[in-house]
């Protein structure tokens, strides 16, 4: 497809949907007492220069399937409030020790371990509580959301991404890919998963959102760690050119994932090749 | 109800509590399995399995029955609401929060399995709570009550449960009883221990079929008897060895914590234990006096425990 001329549109339909997930995740916080704890809550889900990428991926999905984006947003909302929660606790000194995170001190760098254990703590239920307290009823039927709840609750659990978290620090007997697709294929498989449950996608579908969400999130995990390769104080997953290789066999699976959606129409599916090519090449959306 | 009457249902309820406490562990135990990665359900498993009394699990089914639902409704509600407590205890022990070293008469979780390993396992019940609750009840509870479940399971955990309370109980240690009163207290207590009774409760009600009116007094019985507790354990802080009670004795004084003896001293707080009960036997009134039985021996067993 041309590439450039879509991608005005694109950045577009990405710059106006950030900015409908921030305004939601902004009235889903209000701070009240006591404050502190929101206040870390607010500092890390409000963060300015987060990408957004599993809500936007979540309304996307949803949007894929004739779903409308009112639809989406609580559970989207969600995706980045258990995300949030998720990178909180993986900063702490008894974990990655990450002072630093997105250019800014981490959560709790600037509110102590403890209070930062407690955002996380209080992140992941209120996710679950935005979704059924403000999932319309009559768009989403309410069998529907306990798949939902089910479907984040794994991914962020002791088989997903604590399980990558896990692997990560304290290595074992996994292959490499093991944390990789755990820690970081995760979300990006449950947000597209999570869009299209709530968009009324059949199994199939949900199937090939699955395989198309690990490779994506895996493949903007593989190119980030080519780019700071220079400064890297990790492990490498790879050597360079076994991760280049990577990163062309994952972004030639993901967007061979997308042909059942081919149907849907050019302007439906768009948003998903983009996906795959900013996780490959970072163009345009950093410039928002 | 007469003291007999009293005593001689504290007595059928230690066998209804073990035989219930039985059923939820041998439920815990198949819930979680041991899977790889080894570690992380090892840890969750030595927490979660370490023999707790099990009051919130058999809370929730004994309020699944009063409303007439059979056990097997709450089961997986009443194990989300034992892994949600079991993750407070972990998260709360780490040494960046109340650094302690013994919990249930065992080492601590994260002096068995490292701070991260904690810090995860922690995160994993959390999370696993809901998708046990969320998948694994019956499909004779209509998704509308399951639902209703998970929303009233997620409220009592964050910052309108027990991360408030817990976030409000750091930030009082080592504050002048001058400027802070019972409301202060009271404050943390409904939130860091009442809170979860209440979902146990709740959730009972909910997936039991309880009509909205018997889920509202629900609530307020296990918020009386959430408080009850609360005080019966500042009371034992300070008239208990820790041989007696498994952890740590007169760790409140030492750390400088709020407690209902420090504030309005040893006799008053064991009569607002009393009023607790009372109050909490008083929304139990109008139901089937067989099926409330385990309730009000559960209120008497939270007033009457020694450890």
């Amino acid at each position: 497809s041309s590439s450039s001329s879509s991608n005005f549109d694109l950045r577009k339909y990405w710059t106006k949907l950030i900015r409908e997930i921030n305004q939601k995740l902004e009235e889903a916080i209000p701070v009240k007492y006591p404050a502190g704890i929101y206040e870390a809550m607010r500092y890390s889900v409000l963060a300015e220069g987060a990408k957004r990428a599993p809500p936007v991926m979540c309304v996307a999905a949803c949007e894929l399937f004739g779903g409308d984006r009112l639809a989406a947003f609580p559970t989207a909302c969600a995706l980045e409030m258990v995300h949030a929660a998720s990178l909180i606790h993986d900063d702490l000194p008894c974990m990655d020790d990450d002072p630093v995170r997105r250019g800014k001190p981490s959560n709790h760098t600037v509110f102590g371990s403890d209070m930062a254990i407690l955002a996380g703590d209080a992140l992941f239920p209120l996710g679950f509580q935005h979704i059924v307290s403000l999932t319309p009823p009559h768009l989403v039927p309410r069998s529907t959301l306990l798949r939902l709840i089910s479907e984040i609750a794994r991914t962020v659990g002791s088989t997903g991404m604590a399980a990558g978290q896990y692997v990560d620090l304290e290595g074992g007997p996994f292959p490499i890919s093991f944390a990789h697709e755990k820690k970081f294929g995760a979300m990006a498989e449950c947000s597209a998963v999570c869009g299209g449950l709530v968009g009324g996608a059949s199994d199939d579908e949900l199937h090939s959102l699955r395989l198309y969400g690990r490779a994506v999130g895996m493949l903007y995990q593989v190119v980030d760690d080519l780019r700071d390769d220079k400064n890297k104080k990790k492990k490498s997953y790879a050597g360079t050119e076994r991760a280049m290789e990577m990163a062309q066999e994952l972004s030639v699976k993901a967007k061979k994932e997308l042909q059942v959606f081919d149907k849907y129409g050019d302007t439906s599916v768009a948003p998903f090749y983009s996906f795959v090519d900013y996780a490959a090449h970072r163009h345009f959306l950093l410039h928002l | 109800i007469t003291k007999e009457d009293n005593l001689k249902s504290t007595f059928d309820f230690m066998s209804y509590i073990l035989r219930k406490a039985d059923s939820v562990n041998k439920a815990l135990d198949s819930a979680v399995p041991l899977r790889e990665p080894l570690k992380i359900h090892e840890a969750m498993r030595y927490s979660l399995l370490a023999g707790g009394k099990r009051v919130r699990p058999v809370l929730c089914i004994a309020a699944c029955e009063l409303v007439g639902g059979q056990e097997s409704l709450a089961m997986p509600a009443a194990c989300a609401v034992e892994m949600i407590h079991t993750m407070s205890l972990i998260h709360d022990d780490l040494p960046c929060m109340d650094n302690d070293d013994l919990r249930r008469g065992k080492p601590t979780n994260h002096k068995v399995f490292g701070e991260d390993v904690a810090v995860l396992a922690g995160d994993a019940l959390l999370s696993f709570a809901f998708e046990h609750l969320a998948s694994a009840t019956s499909p004779e509870v209509s998704p509308t009550r399951v639902v209703r479940a998970v929303g009233e399971l997620a409220k009592a955990i964050g910052t309108e449960g027990l991360v408030a309370g817990q976030v409000v109980d750091i930030s009082s240690e080592g504050l002048d009883l001058n400027d802070v009163g019972l409301e202060h207290l009271e404050f943390i207590h409904l939130h860091k221990t009442a809170a979860l009774l209440e979902a146990s409760a709740v959730l009972g009600g909910i997936v039991g079929g309880g009509s909205d009116e018997e889920i509202e007094r629900l609530r307020k019985f296990a918020r009386c008897i959430g408080l009850l507790f609360q005080v019966v354990d500042d009371i034992l802080d300070v008239t208990k060895s820790s041989q007696e009670l498994g952890k740590t004795a007169g760790k409140d004084l030492i750390a400088d914590k709020l407690t209902y003896p420090k504030i309005m001293g040893l006799e008053k707080s064991r009569e607002f234990a009393e009023k607790l009960n009372r109050e909490a036997r008083d929304q139990l009134l109008g139901f089937d006096s067989d099926k409330v039985a385990p309730l009000l021996a559960l209120a008497n067993y939270i007033a009457n425990r020694q450890n």
